[in-house]
């Protein structure tokens, strides 16, 4: 029993991040973006996060108080939308190939951390520890951070938004044929630029969550293909919010089962780890369930 | 615009040279320097000179470039394109020859410097650390920047620019990644040698971050100034090209092969396997771990090919994923020896003892030698290595007349006996230093140049290749021209992951690592994802491929010093690739008749229709 509650948490912990990197994704994709960088955006995000409540600290001299996780969290997705502004300025405004694009943002995400945390730590690879980490919420028998809840409370308000209001239909249409859109009066450049930035903010604050919620410190590539997980939990979830909510259950508890299989003598960690990619592999194949992307997914848009 | 744009480019190398040191005579290990400007030099930590070295002349110089400046800047309001031509091509030459005749005298007086002090019994040089600087260099791209100016003003000038495209759009990204590299740094950094100074001038402060970031990338390029430098770079480079044809293979087949740090670390486990426990004989070990190599990284690009051929699965995020079960299986070979499944104890042998992860060495005979021990081994250059590069040239370039596979095979033929030969031929004894016989360039290399040969005669030269190109610049039409479409993903997938599979041969039979001929668990499979710099880079062609892999090479070796000397990291480089991809990416930001085929063939037409109608109106008779 008790194996199975922390089985549970665990799952919600290791669920939230791809939640809230795939619900971003859906944004983007949604509009007609690939956005492969959302691996890229979550470490730039939980670097941003980490350095931010370690610098407050510092220059507070070490103080504790509630808001400065959540600036912390601010920071992140900032950063993660200004990320996500790059990739918009390349896929949209310069045709940039969206892969090609958003690979080079992945890159730059393993190095240009190094450069700053050098600066600071003298350190390429870990930020110094915070001691202001974002709060938990106790459940009687088992907390979870306060993002964790902010993460599945989500998925709802992302579906209202998408089917529910006049934004979500222009949003749907400009993915699925831009120049239709265009021609009943949807302004498709801004509609994009918009979802592609939002992807960003939310795995930045994805990000965040990883530095300041699950760990305490930034550590360099700690997202662990995080952002490619949640890209295909977006196709497994055939781009649809709960679908995704659904997808990233079943990876977050593969991760969780890794974990807690780990040290065990039922199965060794290394391949343990290599279960949510494989999974991943099977669930692309269509083993389960076919899936449709939106129609003018990757084409930059022409009028 | 283009005139506005030219003034500014103006009025920004005038501030530089006003700013930052033209050339600086002498640095500390540290980096801190002696800064030269023609309007007052920059020392701020007191570094003394040695007597009698004066650099006065520069004012002179700073002068003259004004004068140019201002003449430049006037030209472009000259009307007649013919007079602006021929203007400013007399300027940019005299401005180059200004830069060579800074350079003579400035490197002049530091060896008049460095020899008096010699000579008057002094053990070393007193001035070890020393180089032009940017306000010089502004000068010399300013002058270059004429030139091409020049040959726009002339007819035909933009289709001239647009028909070297796939030079103009890596060179313009590569400057604009320096660029913005360069701005990183300076940010993060305080210039050389004024942390801690007081009362730091507005002026010293700019001078000091411009000379920082000059000396950044002087260290970062420094490899090529020494041999033993070029052939540490050239080692950096060498699994740089196999990533690199990988992901530029799988771009001409219209794929995109995010997985070749995964096939490489899988080609390495299969190299490693042969090159340890196969008991073959001892000529044939060595060709069968290359061909292992290539085997694993096949495989695992095979899969992923198959994957898409059959299932229509993303090719992108599944060598992503391909990439971490890669790794998995790497750390589950050589990270320990016993496992446990359901409570069953398994051992395996491939782990080596020790803490870290590593397997047991290499079999003799399954070792690629040093690069410096096939060109003089023993300390005695010999002729084997570039008589079998003459002589494989020579039959390639003499048997014209017969078709391409045999006339590979006779070159092939030709080379292994140039090689033979002239090993039998006396070499010339010759001293190697130990900086140079300690880097780790090894044979690899040669498999390398190989690959680059295969990559190009296999696309540009086999009916396969066509095929294969075909596929990938428009599906649609090679299927209908009957292209089997899914072989080809599959195949592409293959020779894709089977490139990248030879990056292995380097690290591990080539012990191209750390010296030792084992795999290790550490092995950077991260260079695969630095080929798909050096793919876009290269514009998937193969001399592109080995320019900009050579490039890469070049500042990863300079990355390590730079760390060294500077203390910042070695990542810079990495920031500085993702930089150039994403550059590419936007076609450097130039206009669309730079990156799109279709609009650039427009250009061109257009330039040919106003040359017929400039000769028609010259000669009207001829136009009739």
């Amino acid at each position: 029993m008790e194996i199975v509650v922390a089985l549970f948490f665990s799952t919600l912990r290791q669920a939230a991040p791809l939640l809230l990197t795939a619900l971003g994704g859906l944004f983007s994709e949604r509009s007609g973006v690939v956005n492969i960088a959302l691996e890229g955006m979550i470490l730039f995000g939980a670097a941003a996060a980490a350095i931010t409540v370690n610098r407050i600290e510092v220059a507070s001299g070490g103080l504790e108080a509630l808001w400065i996780p959540w600036v912390g969290v601010l920071v992140g997705a900032l950063v993660g939308g200004l990320v996500g502004l790059i990739h918009a300025i390349a896929s949209i405004k310069y045709r940039a190939d969206q892969i090609v694009s958003g690979t080079a943002i992945n890159i730059a995400a393993l190095g240009a951390p190094s450069i700053l945390l050098q600066v600071l730590y003298n350190n390429t690879s870990t930020s110094q520890e915070v001691k202001n980490r974002l709060p938990l919420i106790s459940f009687g028998f088992g907390e979870v951070s306060v993002l964790v809840l902010g993460a599945f409370l989500l998925v709802p308000v992302v579906w209202w938004v998408l089917f529910q209001t006049p934004w979500g239909l222009r949003l749907r249409a400009v993915g699925e044929h831009p120049q239709a859109a265009e021609t009943m009066g949807v302004n498709v450049i801004r509609m994009r630029y918009t979802a592609v930035i939002l992807s960003g903010v939310l795995a930045g604050i994805a990000g965040a969550y990883l530095s300041i919620g699950f760990l305490n410190q930034f550590i360099r590539a700690m997202s662990a293909g995080a952002g490619f997980i949640a890209l295909a939990a977006l196709i497994f979830g055939k781009w649809h919010p709960f679908g995704v909510l659904g997808a990233t259950l079943l990876f977050g508890f593969a991760q969780a089962l890794a974990i807690q299989l780990q040290g065990g003598d039922i199965l060794p960690a290394t391949i343990v780890q290599a279960l949510p990619f494989v999974l991943t592999m099977l669930v692309l194949a269509g083993f389960i369930g076919r899936s449709r992307p939106p129609a003018a997914v990757g084409k930059p848009y022409d009028k | 615009m283009g005139r506005y744009l030219f003034l500014i480019a103006g009025a920004i190398t005038l501030v530089l040279m006003i700013l930052s040191p033209w050339a600086v005579p002498m640095r500390e290990f540290d980096g801190t320097g002696y800064l030269l400007n023609p309007l007052g030099a920059m020392n701020p930590k007191g570094l003394a000179l040695p007597e009698g070295l004066s650099f006065g002349w520069l004012g002179l110089f700073f002068g003259l470039w004004a004068v140019l400046l201002l003449t430049a800047s006037l030209v472009m309001f000259l009307p007649g394109a013919q007079m602006r031509a021929r203007v400013l091509y007399v300027l940019g030459g005299v401005g180059v020859l200004l830069f060579a005749l800074e350079a003579y005298l400035f490197y002049q007086a530091i060896a008049a410097a460095n020899d008096a002090a010699l000579a008057a019994g002094a053990r070393r040089p007193p001035l070890r650390r020393f180089a032009l600087s940017l306000g010089a260099y502004a000068g010399l791209f300013y002058a270059l920047g004429l030139l091409l100016l020049a040959r726009m003003q002339l007819p035909g000038g933009l289709a001239f620019l647009v028909r070297l495209r796939g030079v103009v759009v890596p060179v313009v990204s590569l400057l604009l990644a320096v660029v913005v590299g360069a701005g990183v740094v300076a940010v993060l950094r305080p210039g050389l040698g004024t942390q801690g100074v007081e009362d730091l001038g507005l002026r010293e402060l700019i001078a000091g971050k411009l000379d920082l970031v000059t000396y950044t990338f002087q260290i970062l390029f420094s490899p090529i100034l020494s041999l033993a430098g070029i052939f540490n770079s050239l080692s950096f480079a060498t699994p740089l090209i196999f990533t690199g044809l990988a992901v530029a293979f799988g771009f001409r087949a219209g794929l995109f092969n995010i997985g070749a740090p995964g096939q490489l670390t899988i080609g390495a486990l299969f190299a490693m396997l042969v090159g340890v426990y196969l008991p073959l004989p001892g000529w044939l070990l060595l060709p069968t771990a290359i061909l292992a190599a290539a085997l694993g990284g096949a495989l695992w690009g095979g899969i992923v090919g198959w994957l898409k051929a059959r299932f229509g699965a993303n090719e992108v995020i599944n060598t992503i994923m391909m990439n971490y079960i890669a790794a998995s299986v790497l750390l589950f070979m050589l990270a320990a020896n016993e496992y446990s499944f359901f409570g069953n104890k398994v051992t395996l042998p491939f782990k080596a003892e020790g803490f870290e992860g590593r397997s047991e060495e290499m079999q003799e005979e399954a070792r690629i030698p040093h690069m410096i021990d096939i060109l003089a081994p023993n300390s005695t250059f010999s002729w084997a290595l570039p008589l079998a590069v003459v002589a494989a040239l020579g039959v390639y370039y003499a048997l014209r007349r017969l078709e391409l596979g045999k006339r590979l095979l006779a070159a092939l033929g030709a080379m292994v006996a140039g090689f033979v030969l002239g090993g039998l031929v006396p070499g010339i004894p010759v001293t190697i230093s130990s900086a140079l016989s300690s880097q780790l360039l090894n044979g690899s290399f040669l498999v390398a140049v190989l690959a680059l040969l295969f990559y190009n005669f296999y696309l540009f030269r086999t009916a396969g290749g066509y095929e294969l190109r075909a596929t990938g610049l428009a599906p649609k039409a090679a299927e209908y021209a009957g292209v089997n479409l899914k072989r080809k993903m599959i195949m592409a997938m293959i020779i894709s992951g089977a490139l990248a599979g030879l990056a292995a041969t380097h690290y591990v039979l080539g012990a191209g690592m750390d010296g030792t001929y084992r795999l290790k668990t550490s092995i950077p499979s991260s260079v695969g994802f630095d080929g798909i710099a050096v793919a876009l880079m290269g514009q998937n062609m193969p001399l592109g491929i080995f320019l900009s892999a050579t490039l890469f090479g070049v500042l990863l070796a300079g990355g390590v010093s730079l760390n060294a000397q500077l203390g910042i990291s070695n990542q810079i480089i990495q920031v500085l690739q993702a930089l150039i991809i994403l550059f590419i990416a936007v076609g450097g930001f130039l206009p669309r008749y730079f990156t799109d085929p279709l609009r650039a063939a427009q250009v061109e037409t257009e330039a040919k229709a106003e040359q017929e109608a400039r000769q028609a109106k010259s000669s009207p008779a001829a136009g009739d």
